[in-house]
């Protein structure tokens, strides 16, 4: 495929854990599901490489028959002139003009192509880590004039669309971190009090948010340690950031709580410029959410595979 | 010396810290290092171990182990034998380093040295990897010679020259590629931190001793 257009593009697979000990962050799509989806919609496994859109429109010509598919946040696919929401898998023909729109009441879309997005592995994925250029197209966003290899082996499409999954005005889940000594009470309560914006500086690294600031009762820089994805981090101005994919490995920071493994997803998909109100919930509750929402997953997932 | 059991706690529902103490110590840091060894040993795969200066992160499948189920794995492991025999120390790894950097005369005006004496008070110890982090293969190294530290830049460079070695408060570093860095750069070695074709990809693991060596 050639790419004609593209804003903030990046190929994404679901990462490379296994080096975090090395400096280096599993990354991966930053909806996971949205990314397994859109591969389950053309046909391919759930591990293969797509595209992630994270800001404007991507559009690009397909150079072989086959099929696209999108998840996630985006608006419509049109193919040629004919326009179609997102969620379905459309059959593209050589020399087809496709153009992704993103939706801007999320922030990652994912495009999957049947056979996927066939760069280089590194490191036993084919995620884009853009801090230091590693893996996905030369390491770097996706740009007007690349032209993508496509995998060759594609299982059927799915006969259906994926069926609409709304945004859900619901809050993102917390759990405790281990630094709660370096806050005092009313930082927990704050934190969930009234909701954070998010702050378009927010890249794959971490999100920023804006809201009301965090106390601390100590310095902010502690000896550096491990920090997780989804960990929310105070520095000395009280602005949370969270960790997402790509983020630092180990950090300064006192974190003061965790996104729930299961909101991750939903979390990563709060737009440029939203709010998102958060609340506590226990280790326990999480895991059970977590399993719940994993079965259920693989459920849709596997009713889209059936003929 | 005995040692206080270290302190197990959620990171969330993915990940375990194991904390050790609450300021860098090495004798607590070669510990950690060995009970990170351990684990990996006892666990495999099923979890992913990220040691730092004084604490351990357990990273785990939420669908595969309950926070207790793995607690119970771990406490074993880490009261194991250990005690107060020091590990054995790690590989020593020399770095060959020319000493050119932007700031090493700054570094000598500001610390009241000449640049060779930066020079050789930099080469003399051998320093332990402490922990990596940053960016890939980007390992923290320390302690600096006392007559060598300094704070960090006040402005840090958008982009450092990749190979650059570098130093700010009592550690010392080597960046693995041309990142921003808010360290003082005082040269620079061709030696690759990070190779994703080699395995395992980083040069440095945390316990490995340095010495730079430098370059005619």
């Amino acid at each position: 495929m050639l790419v004609v257009r593209a804003g903030v593009a990046t190929v994404q697979d679901l990462g490379r854990p296994g080096y975090r000990a090395a400096g280096l962050p599993p990354g991966g799509a930053a909806d996971r599901f949205a990314l397994r989806l859109a591969n389950t919609l053309v046909g391919n496994a759930e591990t293969a490489a797509a595209i992630e859109i994270a800001l404007g429109d991507f559009e690009f010509e397909a150079a072989a028959a086959g099929t696209v598919g999108t998840a996630g946040a985006i608006a419509s696919v049109a193919v040629g002139d004919l326009t179609f929401p997102g969620g379905a898998g459309l059959s593209v023909r050589p020399g087809d003009r496709v153009r992704v729109r993103p939706d801007p009441a999320g922030r990652f879309g994912y495009l999957a192509v049947s056979g996927g997005i066939d760069v280089p592995l590194v490191l036993g994925s084919r995620s884009t880590y853009l801090p230091t250029g590693l893996g996905g197209q030369a390491g770097r966003r996706l740009q007007a004039g690349d032209r993508l290899r496509v995998g060759t082996s594609a299982g059927p499409a799915a006969r259906r669309a994926a069926p609409a999954i709304p945004r859900e005005d619901r809050p993102i889940r917390l759990c405790a971190g281990p630094q709660a000594g370096n806050f005092p009470f009313e930082a927990f309560q704050r934190l969930v009090g009234e909701p954070y914006r998010l702050s378009p500086t927010s890249d794959r690294m971490g999100s920023r948010l804006k809201g009301a600031a965090l106390p601390l009762l100590r310095a902010a820089s502690l000896p550096s340690e491990g920090t997780a994805v989804g960990a929310i981090q105070v520095p000395d101005d009280g602005q949370p950031i969270v960790i997402l994919p790509d983020g630092p490995t180990v950090g300064g920071y006192p974190k003061i709580g965790v996104v729930a493994s299961v909101d991750w997803g939903h979390f990563a998909q709060t737009p440029l410029g939203g709010t998102v109100q958060f609340e506590w919930i226990s280790v326990a509750e999480a895991h059970r959410a977590a399993r719940q929402a994993a079965a259920g997953q693989a459920a849709l997932l596997t009713a889209l595979r059936s003929p | 010396m005995t040692t206080r059991p270290p302190r197990l706690a959620p990171l969330g529902d993915a990940a375990i810290t194991v904390t050790y103490a609450d300021r860098i110590d090495d004798v607590v840091h070669a510990r950690l290092g060995a009970d990170a060894r351990r684990v990996a040993a006892a666990l495999g795969s099923a979890v992913e171990v990220v040691p730092a200066y004084s604490a351990l992160t357990i990273h785990y499948d939420p669908a595969h182990w309950s926070f207790a189920e793995l607690r119970d794995r771990l406490l074993p492991i880490l009261a194991g034998p250990g005690g107060t025999a020091a590990p054995a120390p790690g590989p020593l790894i020399e770095v060959p380093v020319r000493y050119d950097g932007e700031d090493l005369d700054a570094v000598a005006r500001a610390t009241g040295l000449t640049s060779v004496e930066v020079i050789t008070r930099h080469t003399g110890p051998e320093y332990r990897v402490y922990l990596l982090g940053f960016v890939p293969g980007f390992a923290y190294l320390g302690p600096l010679d006392p007559a060598l530290v300094l704070p960090r830049r006040a402005t840090p460079r958008p982009r450092v020259p990749s190979g650059s070695v570098a130093i700010a408060g009592s550690q010392t570093g080597i960046y693995p590629a041309a990142t921003p860095g808010g360290w003082h750069l005082l040269g620079r070695t061709a030696v690759p931190l990070f190779d994703p074709a080699r395995d395992p990809p980083a040069l440095l693991a945390v316990g490995d001793r340095v010495r730079f060596v430098a370059e005619r």
